[in-house]
């Protein structure tokens, strides 16, 4: 080794102490994982997805093994990975699942638990379960480490923050918004349509309606459903408390946003965020890398994050909305054994670090505790940690998809002046209280609201 | 022993050719029967197997399919659905309106277009360019320029001084900003047709009106639709069958929304069968679909000019 050689080595290994500070329980970065056979996983072209190309390649510099990704929109998701696991053989050997589809794929059967195919993988400590959306216990027919079964784990934890215009509400002498009376404040102070929208979320019909009133209704402390978890499936989404959530909802919405609220869908907020014509938003974490993106953003490092604002004496609601890696049980063996080897060393800390350094949201909660919490691109972490602990999973049984349709219906109605709140929810109510009766499982409703 | 000798000869002759008879008097039967197996196994089949479909409630348990007979349970869906009586008539106005829009507009373009002393080639060429876009680039297209913020239409509003609209999100214009889409995809489609049948009607008949002095609207409402009677059944049936499928456009722009605004059968089926995952219930939507469908195209051949009621008319004594 030559004397150049042998200093650039020692750059190289003082540059990985630098990037990889040794944690206290001194484990490696990476792990080893040796040599496997070629894999294939499906995912989805979201926001992460250039964070995640670049932490596979990343595993493919390291370790030779073949990975490679199918890459799909959401839209085309549920279907393929449907196809996939009732065929013959799947040609996927990961499968990303909205965490609202894996009941029926934890229900149907068609995943090999992981413990399965290598007895000794579990999870690191340090990874984040979003209220064990990734395990099934098959008896109780919900989703818990309790006797459940490990089905996979999550590369993405979407949670909704409340991003904001910084600088805007510096140059207004105002506070970053901590309770939706702020958010109406600030908008009151900053909305001059079209040039500036105080406020904007989804307000489509369908999954983004009814995910983004779920922070509303959650923190408002109301449920669609009173106790699934007991088996109790009376429906409450016609109480008091969901009426002040989607009262709230739609005041803000239609003092604050476009006018076109009733089909606003993600790419618009993103838009109207990214583009400097909207003074505040409620998104998933996943759409941060659009705004200091200077390719696609005219604010960059303008905006800022807090949690969702709550309701006055109350805990903010936060939606989870992750996603689920999981492994066929119809993909050949070899490959089961390469997915989860895949697994092992996408969860280790330095892979974390490289996915989150590359556009992700990392998984760990010792990434986030890092030193790049303190770097100003990654100042969205603070907010995301910070909205763990009220971040809650809603729809996990089987019945989630028709009851989301039927939300996602009746909350879009009441949006754009076609029923009254009161009547969304009670007719809301009747239609998934019918769902669960179809069903078999023990429902009933609440007494109507006044329409 | 020579007869036997003959007998046996023309025995042995007379089979390979009644064989050959046989083969050349059946060919056109069973030459069809590869064509007919591939309609059996990919058009009917998939629609005979929608009836136990239909009957069952299907779910999923162990890696496979669990069928239970459950023949009123679908049957009673289908009749309490809200959002398919929605659909029904939003489906209903679309196919009325953008059939009647497009036939109207590409029966006058081809008119126009067949009129021209020159340069017809390059204008047809022209007026095919929309059927030969995916619908998907379509619908991405036009929701840009209906978007109430960047879109086209209120730049050019704004622009004029105009309050913006709300082309998508307001229910009153939702449908009919939809139908605008399918007009611009499809009129191309029934230009194409009628401008085929123009270039086709005998001259000398329309030589006769002309020196028999008709106006241009009498030689039209007396001549020339009359003669195009078949090619605009045609077209209009097609269009009809087109508009009632209608999927890609509609989920782009609006995926159904605001409310049930352009909500159509055809998203609805989507959202049972692909988004709620109910095999059951989404067969007995497409059999209703496939039913309806059927009724339709059975209706316009026996109204149409020259369909089954005028065969029946001419056949009457």
């Amino acid at each position: 080794m030559n004397r150049r050689n042998v200093l650039g080595a020692a750059a190289m290994a003082l540059g990985l102490m630098a990037a990889y500070p040794a944690p206290a329980t001194a484990q490696a970065p990476f792990a080893e994982v040796g040599q496997q056979a070629p894999i294939t996983i499906l995912i989805n072209s979201s926001p992460w997805l250039a964070g995640f190309e670049r932490t596979v390649q990343l595993y493919i510099q390291q370790t030779r093994n073949q990975v490679r990704l199918d890459v799909t929109p959401y839209g085309g998701m549920l279907e393929k990975a449907r196809n996939a696991v009732r065929a013959g053989a799947s040609p996927y050997d990961i499968l990303n699942l909205d965490a609202l589809w894996t009941i029926e794929f934890y229900e149907g059967g068609f995943l090999r638990p992981l413990a399965e195919i290598d007895p000794n993988f579990s999870l690191p400590a340090e990874v984040l379960t979003f209220q064990d959306s990734n395990y099934w216990n098959a008896q109780r027919r919900w989703r818990t480490r309790e006797g459940g079964a490990l089905m996979g784990y999550s590369p993405n934890g979407n949670v909704h923050v409340l991003y904001y215009r910084a600088d805007l509400l510096r140059q207004a002498g105002l506070e970053p918004p901590r309770t939706w009376d702020d958010v109406a404040a600030i908008c009151q102070r900053l909305h001059r349509p079209p040039a500036m929208y105080g406020f904007v979320t989804r307000g489509e019909r369908g999954n983004p309606i009814r995910y983004d009133w779920t922070p509303f209704m959650q923190g408002a402390g109301a449920s669609i459903v009173r106790a699934p978890q007991d088996g109790d499936y009376t429906v409450t989404i016609n109480s008091p408390q969901a009426k002040q959530a989607l009262d709230r909802f739609i005041a803000l919405q239609r003092n604050c946003a476009p006018p076109n609220v009733g089909v606003l869908g993600q790419g618009d907020v993103i838009q109207l965020l990214a583009t400097g014509r909207a003074a505040q938003g409620l998104a998933v974490i996943a759409a941060w890398s659009t705004f200091d993106d200077r390719q696609r953003s005219a604010v960059v490092g303008q905006i800022n994050t807090v949690v969702v604002p709550a309701f006055p004496g109350r805990d903010p609601g936060v939606a989870i909305g992750n996603w689920v890696f999981a492994v066929p049980k119809n993909a050949p063996a070899e490959r089961q054994r390469a997915a989860v080897a895949f697994s092992r060393w996408f969860l280790t800390a330095g892979a974390q670090r490289a996915y989150a350094e590359g556009g992700g949201i990392p998984v760990r909660s010792d990434t986030f505790a890092s030193d790049l919490a303190q770097r100003p691109e990654f100042r969205w972490m603070r907010a995301y940690l910070d909205s763990q602990p009220h971040a809650r999973q809603e729809l996990g049984y089987a019945e989630g998809a028709q009851v989301e349709a039927v939300l996602g219906l009746r909350l879009n109605q009441a949006l754009i002046g076609e029923m009254s709140s009161g009547r969304a929810l009670n007719t809301a109510a009747r239609e998934i209280e019918e769902i669960f009766q179809r069903s078999g499982r023990r429902t009933g409703r609440l007494e109507p609201l006044p329409e | 022993m020579s007869i036997r000798t003959t007998d046996a000869a023309r025995g042995e002759g007379a089979a390979p050719r009644a064989a050959s008879d046989l083969v050349n008097a059946t060919f056109r039967h069973w030459s069809l029967w590869p064509c007919l197996g591939f309609l059996l196994a990919l058009s009917v089949y998939p629609v005979v197997q929608l009836v136990p479909m239909a009957l069952s409630t299907i779910e999923f348990a162990g890696g496979q399919a669990v069928w239970r007979f459950t023949p009123r349970r679908n049957l009673d869906l289908l009749l309490a659905d809200e959002v398919l009586r929605d659909a029904i008539v939003n489906t209903l106005v679309f196919v009325g309106l953008s059939v009647a829009i497009e036939m109207v507009l590409g029966f006058f373009a081809a008119l126009f277009i067949a009129c021209l002393p020159r340069g017809r080639v390059f204008a047809r060429t022209i007026m095919i360019l929309p059927i030969l876009l995916p619908a998907v680039a379509i619908g991405s297209m036009w929701k840009l320029m209906y978007n109430y913020d960047f879109g086209l239409f209120n730049q050019i509003a704004g622009a004029l001084g105009i309050e913006p609209g709300n082309w998508l999100g307001d229910t009153r214009w939702a449908l009919l900003a939809v139908v605008v889409v399918d007009v611009w995809h499809w009129t191309p489609f029934v230009f194409l047709i009628l401008f085929a049948s123009i270039e086709a009607l005998p001259q000398d008949v329309l030589e006769a009106a002309r020196v028999d002095g008709a106006s241009a609207w009498q030689m039209i409402r007396l001549i020339i639709l009359p003669l195009l009677g078949p090619a605009l059944a045609v077209a209009a049936i097609f269009r009809a069958i087109g508009a009632f499928k209608a999927f890609d456009q509609v989920y782009l722009l609006t995926s159904g929304g605001p409310g049930t605004a352009t909500e159509l059968v055809s998203l609805h089926l989507n959202r049972v069968f692909f988004e709620q995952n109910q095999l059951g219930y989404g067969a007995m939507l497409s059999l209703t679909i496939i039913a309806v469908i059927a009724a339709t195209i059975g209706v316009a051949r026996w109204a149409a000019p020259g369909g089954d009621r005028a065969v029946a008319a001419k056949a009457a004594p």
